[in-house]
């Protein structure tokens, strides 16, 4: 049964049923031509490699999609995911209850983009004056889908898989900005977020074609440009990975997400999934993959939206650090029994992590696991104990997942390494739950999740130690009448003093990272995305393969003013109006760091961090940007 | 020897042009390619860079019609795309191999505009010459001798100051690479000069006017390898003012024996240029016998081989003069240069002068000389008569004024100024851009090239407006690297010894600014 938005899709599509004539001369024909072009040169090219090249595709072109399907690949799985059989109902019911998700997985009440409430409806309404901002999805609004965008904000976005019914043939499939797909080498599709995989065999052939191509020249294809396109390529052995987007995003994030993309099928399938491929090239995986269509379309949606991503750490739900203290200890509690980790979430943000001795675990680890159980309906509805496999953890092995929602948006993870550990786990979480009611940490995570993390308006004053006279205004540095005026207004109209509209901190030591509310005038959705791909944008700057990290950057532009600044300790992005005053911006950065500093035990999870040498909370030495910089 | 030997060591390029409108049927391949270097490379090596290209090109078209491949960056490779003429491309292939082999694309890109256009200017189009003989005989011989000659003739010349390119270093084709990311190719450097020169300047040219007797010339007066004055228009400019940098100024002429000479890392002596093109002749006749429709031979064809070097030099009188263009039937006396002009579509002959560092060329339409290559001398006479004097007074004005070639240093500042509007660009003298380290160098690279993205996409975008942007960076070394875009002029600055705050480093670029750029960039 399709989801809504594939229905609805349906009828805008310009070419109402693609079926009786797959081929249309004029659309079809760049295939074919790509395809007899790289296979032309087979015909001259004397090496034997070239040969296998040039018709391999070609044979795959002609159809041969259902070959494998359903088979003895079955077999396969089960092999692997036994326990799983209760989990793949799981992805089933996934679909139905699609609709049910999408208030709660909406980005205005995720947690980043703002959980007041109050800001996001009105500003979902002023978004919507431009259909043109509609998201990742097409460049022009072909089809006027109000289910893509802004138009509505209770249904910003919907999981699982959109316009199914087009192909490489759909002038819209052709439009959208931005698509990912998943191949095997023998040029097998295995996931596409737009368009049916089964039509699309054609076009992933010619992927394949390519890849291969330069393959057999001894090279390695990572990056085609074309005017605003970009076709990025990973190859991760059998599998590959390759996004088009015309979204402007720098090549290290679109690789990054496709790292992201390839993690999040081994930890649904591990890699041993490699395996299948050996013993049989023109292995279809997509069988094994049934259904979780929906964890890979809520991934690449949290590309434009949750800095995770690009940041590679987590970002915690501010707590009082007695209430974290509470959580950690009955986490460590069970942990000590035989828990390989216990993580307690709210949405994507963690309210604690425990991990057995030694055992860390890696950021990327954390998103993939937690969009797994956010984007798959059924963990709400019941306990689950689901095979998973912890890419960075250990990319060969499953690991056994017991995952139980406390409430709307709070869930318990417990991994275990032993198949057997259900009811153990079952065991470790009705006592941890009993903990948390009693010592009312789930009201407190509710209260959190009402009253947000940090805003910057609430940015303390600049307690003057170093700048000397301390203006008595409202959080203003001491300076000139004329100039703590202009501050007033930009505090009132423009976000924070002195023009500063958002900040992003990370933590390098602990693996986190805390990043403001949205504030006007970063209101609508699609303010909030542009900023976010600005962040994206400048981390990539600022890390550049080679030459970095850099230590400062300074961005101007139409926008905004961008100020980025990297230590061995910390990284802090803070973006402020495009006319803000570099003295004042500076002096600013340094008061967030200062703020940061003094409410890290509410924002950050200490001693408990993934990498065990921090332990002790509240010995962080941020360093001044005043010292560095002014 | 010769093809074999020198390809060898240039393996790390490669350049292709090819015709996308030929060789659409199996078997005849071969006919698409109108260029390639280096050309001893087996066929089939040959065909499968173009086959990837082409195939490339159509995918990309599937989502990006209107601007289909431009670059594709594998691990060890990167290939440049520019389609210099509809269906006709030029791709560049660049190892990534070693720690010098840091490019950025843009770069690359404009020595593939550059060949094409200069070749344009004395060929014109290649799908003009196409038409005119459909086997693509004429056009392969042309590109071949025009194009070897531009990669392989700057190695005689010394010096690679201000935009000139020495490619050969050594027998290694020396591209622009991260050391030159505060050039920029395809802008002219002008001369600063005060008012009084000014007017001077002003005079002679309405004298050469007159003494060229029609209204329609052009004229472009160059001071060392500095633009003066011109009455060209900026397309035309750019072409012509590379030429003459590459060929005819006395920098150009003298091959080494310059001021200049600092520039020059080690003495290229080697004789690459020579065995590039020793067996030329031969290369030409393989594409031949390797295909089954070769109705003409190679050698009837008359090739005017303009970039060849050592073949300017100053006659008895104060005019340039080559035999490039033949010699006149009947006679001994070499023909006159002619270029064709983008701006009026007109075949001009060039007529250069030169006195000490003052190097005065003057464009005639063909049409409006009678008697050919006697009314051209007419008017030269008319030039010595007339404007001699005039001539030697704006050397003298300008020599006094010159302040050598670190004329335009300014101390503790490393940069590159652009003004795409006016087709100019200023730099540091490049002797001391050297001073600066890898990392900067390496990190200015980095930036220019985003720069670049932004500037290509706000293309695509269709926004003339460029946007105003500042980036100030502070890399790992210490440096700043600084990039400032603002109204079609770009400001790129490395700052090796600057304070460490950023107030500090704007405020050095403010100072430049003011000073430099009349306040362009201050805020």
């Amino acid at each position: 049964m399709p989801p809504n938005s594939d229905s609805s899709d349906d009828d805008q599509n310009p070419k109402p049923n693609p079926y009786p004539n797959p081929k249309p001369s004029s659309i079809d024909q760049p295939l074919d031509v790509i395809e007899n072009q790289l296979a032309s040169i087979s015909i001259v090219q004397p090496e034997p490699e070239s040969d296998t090249n040039g018709t391999s595709p070609s044979k795959l072109t002609k159809g041969s999609l259902n070959e494998n399907f359903g088979g003895d690949n079955g077999n396969l799985r089960h092999g692997n995911v036994m326990e799983k059989s209760s989990s793949s109902k799981i992805t089933e019911r996934n679909n139905s209850g699609m609709e049910d998700m999408e208030e709660p997985s909406s980005p205005s009440s995720s947690g980043y983009a703002g959980e007041r409430g109050s800001s996001n409806g009105s500003s979902s309404g002023r978004a919507g004056s431009g259909i043109g901002e509609v998201d990742d999805e097409i460049h022009e609004i072909v089809n006027n889908n109000s289910l893509d965008g802004v138009l509505n904000s209770h249904v910003q976005w919907l999981p699982g898989k959109r316009h199914g019914s087009e192909d490489d043939a759909s002038i819209s499939w052709r439009k959208r900005k931005k698509h990912f797909f998943i191949l095997s080498h023998s040029g097998k599709p295995i996931y596409s977020r737009y368009g049916d995989e089964h039509k699309l065999a054609g076009f992933s052939a010619t992927l394949q074609a390519i890849i291969s191509f330069v393959e057999n020249g001894g090279d390695r294809v990572n990056l085609i440009r074309a005017g605003k396109h970009q076709v990025v390529f990973l190859v991760k052995g059998p599998i590959y990975l390759v996004c088009i987007s015309c979204t402007e995003e720098p090549y290290m994030s679109l690789r990054g997400q496709l790292e992201l993309l390839y993690n999040q099928m081994i930890l649904i399938l591990t890699r041993s999934v490699n395996r299948c491929f050996e013993k049989n090239a023109k292995f279809d995986m997509t069988p094994l993959l049934g259904g979780t269509d929906v964890v890979f379309s809520s991934l690449i949606h949290s590309f434009s939206w949750n800095p995770a991503t690009f940041l590679h750490a987590y970002t915690c739900l501010r707590l009082a650090y007695a209430t974290r203290q509470s959580a950690g200890a009955i986490l460590q509690d069970v942990a000590d029994s035989g828990v390989l980790f216990a993580m307690l979430m709210c949405k994507h943000k963690v309210i604690g992590l425990v991990g057995a001795q030694k055992a860390s675990l890696h950021p990327d680890d954390m998103l993939l696991l937690s969009n797994f159980v956010m984007s798959s309906e059924s963990f709400r509805t019941s306990e689950s104990f689901s095979p998973i496999c912890l890419p960075r953890f250990n990319s060969m092995a499953f690991l056994y997942a017991y995952v139980h929602y406390l409430d709307g948006d709070t869930y318990l993870i417990l991994l275990s390494t032993s198949s057997d550990a259900f009811y153990h786990l079952k065991d470790c979480r009705i006592r941890v739950e009993n903990v948390l009611l009693k010592s009312n940490v789930l009201g407190e995570i509710q209260r959190s999740m009402v009253d947000g993390g940090m805003r910057i308006e609430d940015l303390p004053d600049d307690r003057g130690s170093r700048s000397g006279a301390v203006s008595p205004h409202l959080g203003q540095p001491g300076h000139a009448t004329y100039s703590s005026e202009r501050f007033d207004e930009a505090f009132l109209g423009v976000g924070g003093p002195a023009g500063l509209w958002h900040f992003i901190y990370r933590s390098i030591y602990l693996d986190q990272y805390v990043s403001s509310e949205f504030s006007s005038p970063i209101n609508s959705r699609r303010q909030q995305k542009r900023l976010y791909r600005s962040y994206q944008k400048i981390y990539a700057s600022m890390h550049e393969e080679g030459i970095g990290p850099h230590k400062t950057l300074f961005k101007r532009d139409d926008n905004y003013v961008l100020l980025c600044w990297v230590t061995p300790d910390f990284e802090l992005y803070a973006v402020f109006d495009p006319l803000a005053d570099k003295a004042l911006a500076i002096k600013t950065c340094n008061r967030v760091c200062q703020w940061i500093k003094d409410v890290e035990n509410e924002i950050f999870l200490l001693g408990a961090s993934p990498f065990s040498w921090w332990t002790v909370p509240g010995n962080t030495s941020l360093p001044e940007f005043a010292e560095i910089s002014l | 020897m010769g093809m074999s030997a020198a390809s060898s060591v240039n393996e790390a390029m490669k350049l292709c042009i090819f015709d996308l409108r030929r060789g659409q049927h199996e078997g005849q391949e071969l006919d698409k390619i109108l260029f390639f270097f280096p050309a001893d490379l087996p066929f089939p090596t040959q065909l499968s860079v173009i086959g990837l290209s082409e195939g490339l090109i159509t995918f990309t078209r599937i989502f990006s019609p209107e601007a289909p491949c431009e670059v594709i960056d594998a691990e060890m490779h990167s290939h440049v795309f520019y389609e210099a003429e509809r269906d006709i491309w030029m791709v560049m292939v660049v190892e990534k191999s070693e720690s010098e082999a840091i490019w950025r694309t843009d770069a690359l890109r404009n020595v593939l505009k550059e060949v094409h256009s200069l070749f344009v200017m004395f060929h014109g189009s290649i799908r003009a010459l196409l038409d005119r003989e459909p086997s693509g005989g004429l056009t392969r011989t042309h590109l071949y001798y025009f194009v070897m000659d531009y990669l392989s003739a700057f190695e005689k010349r010394p010096s690679l100051e201000l935009c000139c390119w020495d490619f050969l270093s050594g027998k290694k084709l020396h591209l622009p690479n991260f050391r030159d990311c505060l050039k920029e190719r395809g802008k002219v450097q002008m001369l600063t000069i005060g008012r009084e020169a000014a007017l001077e300047v002003q005079s002679l040219v309405r004298v050469l006017e007159s003494c060229a007797g029609c209204t329609q010339c052009y004229s472009l007066i160059m001071f060392q390898d500095l633009l003066v004055s011109t009455t060209l228009s900026p397309d035309d400019l750019i072409n012509l003012f590379t030429y003459t940098v590459m060929r005819l100024t006395p920098n150009a002429l003298s091959a080494g024996a310059g001021s200049w000479s600092y520039l020059r890392k080690g003495s290229s002596t080697s004789n690459a240029s020579g065995s590039l093109l020793a067996s030329s002749t031969s290369v030409l006749d393989r594409y031949y016998s390797s295909r089954d429709t070769s109705p003409v031979g190679v050698r009837s064809y008359q090739v005017v081989r303009p970039l060849q070097h050592d073949k300017w030099s100053k006659g008895k009188d104060v005019f340039l003069v080559t035999d490039i263009w033949g010699t006149e039937v009947g006679s001994l006396s070499p023909s006159s240069p002619t270029i064709w002009l983008k701006q009026t579509e007109e075949r001009m002959y060039l007529c250069a002068f030169q006195h000490r560092s003052l190097t005065i060329i003057l464009f005639i339409p063909v049409t409006s000389v009678h008697n050919g290559e006697q009314g051209l001398s007419v008017v030269k006479q008319q030039i010595l008569e007339n404007a001699s004097p005039k001539i030697f007074k704006v050397e003298e004005k300008l020599s006094r004024g010159w302040g050598g070639e670190n004329a335009y240093h300014v101390s503790g500042y490393r940069y590159l100024l652009v003004d795409g509007d006016r087709c100019i660009s200023r730099a540091s003298p490049p002797g001391k851009v050297t001073t600066l380290t890898k990392d900067s160098l390496v990190a200015m690279n980095k930036l220019r090239e985003e720069v670049d993205l932004e500037k290509s996409r706000a293309k695509c975008d269709g926004s003339d407006c460029e946007k105003d942007q500042e980036i100030c960076i502070r890399a790992k070394n210490g440096a700043w690297v600084i990039s400032r875009v603002t109204r079609g002029k770009e400001l790129y600055m490395v700052l090796e010894k600057a304070n460490e705050t950023l107030l500090y480093a704007s405020e050095a670029v403010e100072k430049f600014s003011d000073r430099y750029c009349s306040g362009a960039f201050s805020l």
